[in-house]
């Protein structure tokens, strides 16, 4: 049943991609384990990066929420070094209705709007809410260093 | 001493006919609250009948009265003023029923009638919901049945196919049908309501004070028609999803019928079970589904339904199938007739 809803997803991930998000298995014979690249959004400090997230789906899915992470370093309050998420809907908050493609969109959200109020690395958190502009200026240079090229 | 005569006359008669009005009303509830809507156009047809009777009755004591003194012309027309107030009331009982609140209510027993009131609308809602939703049952299983005769007849042979045409257009018309007299039975209660309302302006020009409450009763009257409309547009506006939206298998006839939680998401009881025995929260609106334990089991009925009436159409295919079986073997019986015939008859000739 898993591997049915997958495939489908990736079907119409093909036919109608979502905006500055592209995804697809890793290798042809398994199905369960993608790879996703993210544009950075325009209006944001990491515009012009390119970002790719590794996704596992389990055998449970979709009424277990599949594992993303961040394979690009990224200077942000939600994820940490390792590169997990701390995004509600992957967690508590799953749903099996939305599909991969709205998950990738909420990430891309997630890059343009941080949550500081539930960090996942307080430090950065902290200098969000207190000089927003330093913390601009630090992940356009995260960016720059670790998301192009 | 004429005059004083007058007044005890009518203050002797009104009571009488309150009371007899209240006993009817009683009649009328309870048996309002047994019967259900096939049954209540006979009871209104009888209840019409009865108000006919109870007039005749009246213009027999008119009569006596004018014999009694024939002399004095004044005395007939109080009376039959009387007498115009109590049709009205008979006639117009279902109306001062839905008014919650009447300022001509002098005597005490006029309390009760808020109480009548509300028994009543409760009990007519209870029963015309219940009808809707079976009305609604049986056409969903109807169009089911449909397209699987369909099927099947694409699966067999162009004779079967031609065979099965007729009792599918027939079922057609049954449907139409249903649906006419439905619609025939609410033109007529609205009918019947606006002659009473109109009589009742003709003839009592002193209820103006009711006049003014009708505007407070009409949009109830008017919810209540609404209400089977509104179920009826709702169903049909409805589409149905081929595939669960969670696994994507096809969903079969328990599956459409399925409706676990009222803000529409719909899916297949497999994988609802499967959310159950998760968290148990709707992938649509992310609520627990533990709230809606009634329509869950509702719907089961509904699946239950489907599924005996697709084993009648299946059993009904097969009975045909079997018939033109039949149908064949008789054929060859026949040319095997015909073949021993003339070889009897070239053996007679040797």
């Amino acid at each position: 049943m898993a591997s049915k809803r997958i495939s489908r997803e990736l079907r119409d991930m093909q036919r109608h991609p979502p905006a500055n998000c592209s995804a697809g298995p890793v290798a042809e014979e398994d199905i369960f384990h993608w790879q996703a690249t993210i544009m950075g959004p325009h209006d944001s400090p990491y515009s012009g990066g390119v970002f790719t997230v590794s996704i596992d789906f389990s055998s449970d899915y979709p009424f277990k929420p599949p594992k993303v992470n961040f394979k690009t370093k990224v200077y942000h309050p939600n994820i940490d070094s390792k590169g997990s998420i701390c995004l509600d809907i992957l967690k508590e908050q799953w749903s099996p209705a939305p599909t991969t493609s709205k998950v990738l969109l909420s990430i891309c959200s997630l890059l343009t709007d941080p949550n500081p109020n539930d960090p996942l690395v307080p430090e950065i958190a902290h200098l969000y809410k207190v000089d927003k502009s330093k913390y601009e200026s630090t992940a356009q240079k995260w960016t720059q260093k670790y998301a192009m090229g | 001493m004429i005059s004083d005569s007058i007044t005890n006359a009518s203050a002797t008669s009104a009571p009488t006919a309150r009371d007899f009005g209240k006993k009817k009303r009683t009649n009328r509830s309870a048996k309002l609250k047994q019967s259900k809507l096939g049954l209540r156009r006979e009871q209104w047809l009888s209840q019409v009948a009865m108000i006919n009777k109870g007039d005749k009755e009246e213009m027999e004591s008119n009569r006596r009265i004018g014999s009694e003194k024939p002399d004095q012309r004044d005395l007939p027309r109080p009376v039959e003023n009387l007498d115009e107030d109590n049709n009205g009331t008979h006639r117009h009982e279902s109306f001062i029923e839905s008014l919650s609140n009447s300022p001509n209510s002098i005597l005490s027993g006029m309390n009760s009638i808020p109480n009548f009131s509300s028994s009543s609308s409760s009990g007519s809602g209870g029963s015309c919901s219940g009808n809707i939703t079976e009305e609604e049952d049986a056409d969903d299983d109807g169009c089911l049945d449909d397209w699987e005769a369909i099927a099947d007849a694409l699966a067999a042979d162009d004779e079967k196919h031609e065979k099965e045409n007729p009792p599918e257009s027939c079922q057609e018309h049954e449907d139409i049908k249903q649906s006419a007299l439905i619609g025939g039975a609410d033109v007529v209660l609205r009918d019947a309501k606006a002659d009473s309302q109109r009589r009742k302006q003709k003839s009592n020009q002193a209820w103006r004070p009711d006049d003014k409450l009708r505007p407070q009763g009409l949009p109830n009257l008017e919810k209540q028609r609404s209400f089977p409309v509104m179920n009826l547009h709702f169903s049909s506006v409805t589409v149905v999803p081929s595939s669960c939206p969670i696994c994507y298998e096809d969903l079969d006839l328990t599956d459409s019928n399925f409706l676990p939680c009222p803000c529409g998401f719909r899916l297949c009881l497999f994988c609802h079970k499967t959310i159950c025995d998760g968290d148990g929260r709707c992938p649509g609106c992310r609520k627990p589904y533990e709230r809606n334990t009634i329509k869950f089991e509702a719907s089961v009925q509904g699946g239950g339904l489907t599924i005996r009436l697709a084993r009648s159409s299946s059993m009904f295919c097969r009975v045909v199938c079997e018939y033109i079986r039949w149908y064949t073997n008789f054929k060859y019986i026949k040319v095997a007739i015909s073949l021993f015939l003339i070889a009897c008859e070239n053996l007679a000739y040797l």
